[in-house]
């Protein structure tokens, strides 16, 4: 799991920056570090709460610049980092917000996780990067619920904004140009002599799918036209010659049917067996359809055919 | 001698035709299978039964330059087979011919 999330991690370390960008960009000229300008923002929102009639809204920079000089006095610092901490554990513990984490990737990308293996060995980068995403976390929260606490009215600029948060919050990938990306471990494919192959990590992929073994067994057999059985050490024995590249592509097809939800592109799934049937099951967003089922339909005869009537009679 | 009027005219006759004149209804499956070394065989399941098969494979074959049979199956009806990994071929040449649209053709195999 630490692996997984160092991936998501660094995914949404890449998405918060880009909000970051424009939002904070002023306060981040100051000079100062994200937690003053945070408190600045929230005793800014304390001002907002004093004078009702300030409409003018916040993503007004400049004043925030006249106000950051104001309120550094020890006092209110001490009252508004609490309050920031609260802030913190409650989103960590809002559910919505931990599958929004769950979600965030789903191209299959076998070739970027080789990259991301690298990463994780430096733990300092890591922990500056979960640092870095629960600051800004806390900035985009501050900044869409600005108007939360106080019964001024919203514009329709903080509206906008907030729902474009929200939208972005919950599908990563409706955004133009940012698709969701699903990270698995790529396939250890071992030729064992000259006629069979070993998928060594199946089972492995097997539970990171949430997949039965049996499912995708019969799936990959029926796609490459073969027979083949999972061995004692739970490796996959196929019969035939079969590279890394070829069983991916294999595993990119099941994943695109049985696994990630045709409506929402989540992972997140439940397949189920109801009347002979398959069913796909989204936890995400709820949906409920019906998968193909799998034939390894017509197979002509490619052994032997003295071999076979041995056998038969 | 016939009235014109009296004829009757089944008005759904081509209905079961489909909306626009394509014969071919339902998925085709392309197929490939490995053989000793690195041999391999590509199989065509499911193509309508209103074409020639024996005319197609003909066209394959010497298209592709490779050998080619129709096979009869109890269950899935006549199978095109051809030696050699031709699924890219025959996905174009069917395509091309008009024989199959290309949301019809399901590429099976690695």
């Amino acid at each position: 799991m630490t692996e997984e999330d160092a991936i998501f991690d660094a995914s949404l370390k890449k998405k918060k920056k880009k909000k970051k960008g424009y939002d904070f960009d002023a306060a981040l000229a100051e000079g100062d570090n994200q937690e003053s300008a945070l408190q600045a923002d929230l005793d800014m929102e304390k001002k907002d709460e004093d004078d009702d009639g300030n409409v003018d809204i916040d993503l007004d920079f400049t004043k925030k610049k006249k106000k950051k000089k104001k309120p550094f006095n020890m006092e209110e610092l001490e009252g508004a980092l609490p309050e920031t901490k609260d802030d913190e554990t409650a989103e960590n513990v809002n559910p919505e917000e931990a599958v929004v984490d769950d979600n965030l990737d789903l191209e299959l990308d076998f070739s970027k996780t080789k990259k991301k293996k690298k990463k994780k060995k430096d733990l300092d980068e890591l922990m500056a990067e979960v640092d870095e995403k629960q600051d800004d976390k806390e900035n985009v929260d501050d900044n869409s619920i600005q108007w939360l606490g106080s019964d001024r009215d919203y514009t329709y600029d903080e509206l906008l904004n907030r729902v474009f948060e929200i939208m972005r919050d919950k599908n990563p990938d409706m955004v133009a140009g940012k698709k969701q990306k699903f990270v698995m471990r790529p396939p250890q494919v071992v030729r064992i002599g000259t006629k069979k192959t070993s998928f060594a990590n199946f089972t492995e992929i097997c539970k990171t799918l949430h997949r039965q073994h049996k499912h995708l067994l019969d799936f990959l057999l029926a796609e490459l036209g073969t027979s083949g059985s999972v061995d004692g050490n739970n490796q996959l024995i196929i019969k035939g010659r079969f590279q890394q590249k070829q069983i991916e592509n294999v595993l990119r097809r099941y994943i695109k049917e049985y696994v990630t939800c045709h409506t929402c592109r989540s992972p997140d799934t439940i397949l189920q067996k109801d009347t002979r049937l398959f069913f796909l099951q989204c936890e995400t967003c709820g949906s409920r359809c019906s998968v193909a089922s799998i034939k390894s339909g017509f197979q002509a005869v490619t052994s032997k055919r003295a071999a076979i009537r041995a056998k038969t009679a | 001698m016939s009235i014109q009027n009296l004829n009757t005219f089944d008005p759904f006759a081509d209905a079961s035709k489909g909306a626009d004149d394509d014969v071919q209804d339902g998925l085709v499956h392309i197929r490939i299978q490995q053989r000793n070394g690195r041999k391999t065989l590509t199989t065509v399941q499911g193509l309508s039964s209103d074409y020639d098969l024996k005319k197609i494979v003909r066209a394959c074959k010497k298209e592709f330059a490779c050998n080619g049979t129709v096979i009869e199956h109890p269950e899935y009806g006549e199978v095109l087979q051809l030696q050699g990994d031709q699924r890219e071929n025959i996905c174009q040449w069917l395509t091309k011919s008009g024989l199959a649209k290309p949301d019809q053709l399901k590429v099976h195999g690695f």
